[in-house]
């Protein structure tokens, strides 16, 4: 019975090809001002082409045709050297069924592109095979699991075409390329440490339980996985077979005092090698309570310091350890270990403040928004303080999630580096009153008077302090925005001192002019910036505090994208001797390429963890605000023309290519103008 | 495409993209004349171009005739109803042939058109101009009194339609004097014409030096809602008699060049009774079909058979062999929501999974209620259907009608 239904189904799709190959012909013949009107047909056919067994190989043996019949014209996707392989989760589950043919049309167009099959003058064989491995990664769902209900709910019979998709791209690809890219994202994304790993915890697990597949052919590929999977599965030789959480609480009681010390050191190790923690990890810590300082430290992996700290102030880590670290929370280990090592409680007002955030009362509604962001498994209040402990253990983990509130995520982070009290300050108004207040040029504002932030609706993808905090913040900021209407010139002169804390530098340049949005004045903004920063123009003096910055992104076709608030963190020679910017970006992956070959460096150039860094001057070129001390700087005059003039061309060739006022482009234009 | 000078120098009047897209085709030089809302329009996109606002005929009339005949143009085609009879006016001075504004005329009225050709010896059915609602109500008795109706038999239905739009704009259809009372005032006055049982059809033929170069018949399944090309062979065995109609029309209108759209009856005892004939390209894509079918462009053709400076053979060599050269049978279904309330646009999976449905033009709803149909009504959209078997394909777009797009 088998071989009709397979004639049937080929008859099927060789008439949906003679239709497919139909429009797209008369989309190659179409003059361009009619193309809008084809395009539909040739989509809708492709659709239906796609849904058909067989059909995304047929359309890729066609991709070049269909390119070129002007498919891509217009869009994003006519330059595929710079599509983002993030935004195609959006795209291929959009509820349009045009969207996610376009790009599963892409997709395959670059699959012929990455088999040599089909040369693009805009993108390079490998660079097609580096784009579609990204993508098959990201989208590694679509390839393993059944459409979910949401995705029927959203699609319908379309929710089948991306699993056809990526089914055909893998088999084409290769699914050893897909997990070895996977893995390499993944550790480049820990890298950073970030606060939040739950999304990188479910990419291991899912190539955890591929490798356990029987049907899927791994081949050599997904070593380097092991290290990943064991650190969350089976990090010592007490959990090896990831026997369960019980099992293993039985175990530790009858272990000797050696096999516990091993144990203390496998769990530690697993730890700082990836950031991540093992829910067995707080198992054992939580055993360990009774069995000494010693081995804490130990499965702490900490440092002379850390254990110095641990030592003094026992009993305050013995009663964050029993109030918050549980197998859910099991990243509160993590961030109580770098507490620790930061050194931070020997600061007079931590212990005690500390000690305010174990017996806070948690108000209804920051329960409620705990408990609805992060399930009931553990209370609410232990929740927070897991989050308490990373943030105050990894401030430069902090993300703003998928919102616009990069100010409050990078003052959240500024004070967690450097103000940790105030920091506990906020999150004890924020999670018992539900208010923040703060001053303005004398003037209090409460975050409960103020009404609409920057953010529209309540975030949910946020870690459990910014959970609370954020939303506060975000009013407060754009409330001392308001209160700054009607003075010229742009409001974060007076709001991010105000905002961020005293050290914010009160001296402030910005080289965009507010009202017309051309560049301005980039000469002498350039100036105060090296003569602030460049420890070879400021007598060699060291940043002090994170100062507030803006910077200007661009995409990786150096396209403006929008204004964006980060930290500068120091500025010093980097381990090739480049004079390097190490900055905190709020972003989620600061790992990003901007465009005329900057490429933002998370590691690798002497970055610590969760620092971004550009070479001084590629990150000039990207600022746009910044703040300095006026009695600080060093001398203007000093700073060579010629590398204010790379800096400017860098400028004028990205976000400031549209800004150029007229008369600066005749000054530009020469000796001759 | 490069153009040769050599050819006419061709008008489009009115607003036609696919027109456009067919001239920027083709070899003949072309202007699209048009309202100046398209001037952005042409102009970003290249776009030969001449601002008009066809308004009623009046004295500036002269003015745009001038200005083409300035630039070299050669002839007018008129895309839409309404510019029939600017082409008129302007070929009149273009080719120095003041006989073409008034045949434009009459091809403009429908009860001119009537008369003319009963004149011309084509049978047409009873017709009467109607002023008012008493018109009707008086038109509606007379014409079931003739047919031997006894009071309490259900009536004949009477058409009422605009003098002078297209297609279905304006066409509704009375069976008692109560439906009268729905017509708005401002429809008057109207055509009002007996109703002929029997099989409706169109036709499309492109006449050169007076003479048909192609004739196609259109078959209609359901008036307003589907047709197909070429017609079915049963339609088709009437070709000869069509085709001598159609010489007939030529004659009592005296057409020399162009493309002309008729409609006609052919009533059970094969007699044919002629609806109205229109002398533009006809609604409901049966150009795209056509093209599908055939493989020539439609708009290209009319160009050819206006331009004074096509030659017969080139008409000839342009022109597939009717039937023949069809490679199948395509069709069109203008869809209409069925339901008062619809929030999505969803292609039933049996049409979508059918192997005749080629394409679809239909867009999500804008609105979740549906007005209520007057008249005939516009659809939403047409569905495109091909295939090898007429009847299989004739019965397709019917079960159309029974089926939910929207919902």
């Amino acid at each position: 019975m088998a071989v009709p239904a397979l004639t049937a189904d080929s008859d099927k799709l060789a008439a949906l090809l003679a239709h497919l190959d139909h429009a797209t012909a008369l989309l190659a013949a179409a003059p361009a001002f009619t193309k809008p009107g084809k395009l539909p047909r040739v989509l809708d056919t492709a659709r239906r082409v796609m849904l058909q067994p067989g059909g995304c190989a047929a359309v890729a043996a066609r991709a070049q045709a269909i390119d070129e019949a002007g498919v891509f014209a217009g869009s994003d996707w006519a330059t595929p050297q710079i599509l983002i392989p993030s935004l195609t989760p959006h795209s291929l589950g959009s509820a349009d069924a045009n969207i996610v043919v376009i790009e599963a049309l892409s997709e395959l167009r670059l699959l012929a592109v990455a088999h040599e099959e089909y040369r693009h003058p805009l993108i390079s064989a490998e660079q097609a095979h580096h784009y579609l491995t990204q993508v098959i990664a990201i989208n590694l769902n679509l390839l393993f699991g059944p459409a979910t209900e949401a995705e029927r709910e959203t699609q319908g019979r379309l929710a089948q075409l991306p699993r056809n998709l990526f089914q055909y791209l893998t088999e084409r690809i290769g699914y050893e390329h897909v997990i070895d890219q996977l893995i390499d994202e993944i550790w480049r994304i820990l890298e950073q440490r970030p606060i939040q790993v739950d999304a990188v915890k479910s990419m291991i697990t899912q190539i955890a339980s591929c490798q356990a597949n029987p049907e899927i052919d791994l081949g050599a590929s997904g070593q380097g996985a092991n290290r990943l999977v064991s650190a969350i599965f089976s990090p010592t030789r007490g959990c090896q077979e990831d026997p369960g959480i019980a099992v293993y609480r039985e175990r530790l009681v009858s272990m000797d005092p050696s096999a516990l010390q091993s144990e203390a050191t496998g769990f530690a190790r697993a730890m700082h090698d990836t950031g991540l923690v093992s829910p067995y990890h707080p198992v054992l810590l939580r055993f360990l309570l009774d069995q000494g300082e010693h081995l804490l430290a130990e499965a702490l992996g900490l440092s002379a310091t850390g254990r110095d700290c641990l030592l003094c102030y026992r009993d305050l880590v013995q009663a964050l350890i029993r109030a918050c670290v549980h197998p859910p929370t099991a990243q509160a280990v993590y961030g109580l270990a770098l507490l620790l090592e930061r050194g931070i409680l020997y600061q007079a007002s931590m212990a005690p403040a500390l000690l305010r955030q174990l017996a806070l009362r948690l108000s209804d509604w920051s329960q409620a928004r705990l408990t609805l962001a992060f399930g009931d498994t553990v209370s609410p209040r232990a929740r927070l303080l897991e989050g308490v402990l990373c943030m105050l253990g990894q401030p430069l983990g902090v993300g703003q999630g998928n919102n616009p509130t990069c100010q409050s995520a990078r003052a959240l982070s500024m004070w967690a580096y450097s103000d940790p009290d105030y920091l506990l300050q906020m999150v004890a108004w924020a999670a018992r009153d539900d208010e923040i207040i703060m001053h303005f040029e004398g003037q209090p504002i409460s975050s409960r008077e103020s009404t609409g932030g920057v953010a529209t609706s309540l975030p949910l993808d946020l870690d459990p302090v910014s959970l609370l905090v954020v939303p506060q913040l975000d009013r407060i900021y754009a409330e001392m925005g308001r209160r700054c209407i009607g003075r010229e010139g742009d409001p974060h002169r007076w709001v991010n001192p105000e905002f961020h804390g005293w050290w914010s530098g009160r001296g402030f340049r910005i080289n965009v002019d507010v009202t017309t949005g051309h560049l301005s004045d980039l000469d002498a903004f350039l100036r105060h910036f090296y003569a602030s920063y460049h420890p070879y123009y400021n007598g060699q003096l060291p940043l002090i505090h994170p100062q507030p910055a803006g910077i200007a992104v661009t995409d990786s076709a150096a396209r403006f994208i929008g204004w964006h608030a980060i930290s500068l963190l120091r500025v010093s020679i980097d381990p090739t001797d480049v004079m390097r910017v190490y900055f905190y970006n709020p972003n989620n992956d600061s790992g990003q390429d901007w465009g005329d070959g900057i490429r933002v460096s998370t590691s690798g150039n002497g970055e610590r963890s969760g620092e971004s860094s550009l070479p001084l001057e590629e990150f000039a070129s990207r600022l746009y605000i910044f703040h300095y001390d006026p009695l600080e700087r060093g001398e203007l005059a000093e700073v060579a023309q010629e590398e204010l003039d790379r800096v400017i061309a860098r400028i004028h060739r990205s976000w400031g290519a549209d800004r150029i006022p007229a008369t600066e482009l005749q000054a530009s234009e020469g000796p001759l103008g | 495409m490069d153009k040769d000078p050599q050819k006419g120098y061709i008008a489009l009047l009115g607003w036609s993209l696919n027109a456009v897209e067919a001239a920027e085709n083709f070899d003949r030089r072309y202007v699209v004349v048009a309202p100046d809302w398209a001037e952005a329009y042409c102009t970003e996109h290249n776009i030969p171009y001449v601002p008009w606002n066809f308004e009623r005929l009046n004295d500036r009339s002269l003015e745009i005739a001038e200005t083409l005949k300035e630039m070299g143009v050669d002839v007018a085609i008129p895309m839409f109803e309404e510019t029939v009879e600017w082409a008129g006016a302007i070929n009149s001075v273009l080719l120095d042939n003041p006989r073409l504004y008034g045949q434009s005329l009459l091809l403009r009225d429908k009860a001119l058109m009537k008369r003319r050709a009963q004149l011309g010896g084509i049978r047409v059915g009873i017709f009467e101009e109607a002023h008012d609602k008493a018109d009707v109500i008086r038109f509606l008795k007379r014409v079931n009194q003739t047919l031997l109706k006894l009071d309490g038999d259900p009536n004949d239905p009477i058409h009422l339609k605009a003098f002078d739009k297209a297609g279905c704009l304006g066409h509704r259809v009375i069976r008692t004097p109560d439906e009268v009372d729905s017509i708005p005032d401002e429809e008057f006055p109207v055509l009002m014409e007996s109703h002929l049982d029997g099989w409706e059809f169109a036709v499309e033929a492109w006449i050169h030096n007076g003479k048909i170069a192609f004739l196609n018949i259109s078959e209609y399944v359901t008036l307003g809602y589907s047709v197909f090309v070429p017609a079915s062979p049963e339609l088709e065995s009437y070709r000869e008699q069509i085709t001598a109609q159609i010489e007939k029309l030529i004659k009592a209108f005296d057409i020399e060049f162009g493309l002309i759209h008729p409609e006609y009856f052919v009533t059970s005892d094969g007699e044919m009774y002629f609806g109205e004939v229109a002398y533009r390209p006809p609604g409901f894509k049966v150009f795209e079909l056509l093209e599908r079918v055939y493989g020539f462009n439609a708009y290209q053709a009319s160009m050819l058979v206006f331009d004074p400076k096509t030659t017969a053979e080139e008409v000839a060599a342009y022109f597939p062999r009717e039937i023949e050269d069809a490679n199948g049978y395509a069709g069109c279904f203008g869809v209409y929501p069925r339901r008062r309330v619809v929030s999505k646009l969803e292609i039933p999976e049996e049409v979508e999974d059918h192997p005749y449905f080629e394409s679809h033009e239909l867009t999500p709803p804008m609105e979740e209620t549906v007005t209520k149909r007057t008249a005939f009504g516009t659809h939403w959209g047409l569905v495109y259907f091909k295939g090898p078997d007429p009847h299989q394909l004739r019965d397709l777009l019917k079960h159309q009608e029974d089926v939910d797009y929207y919902v």
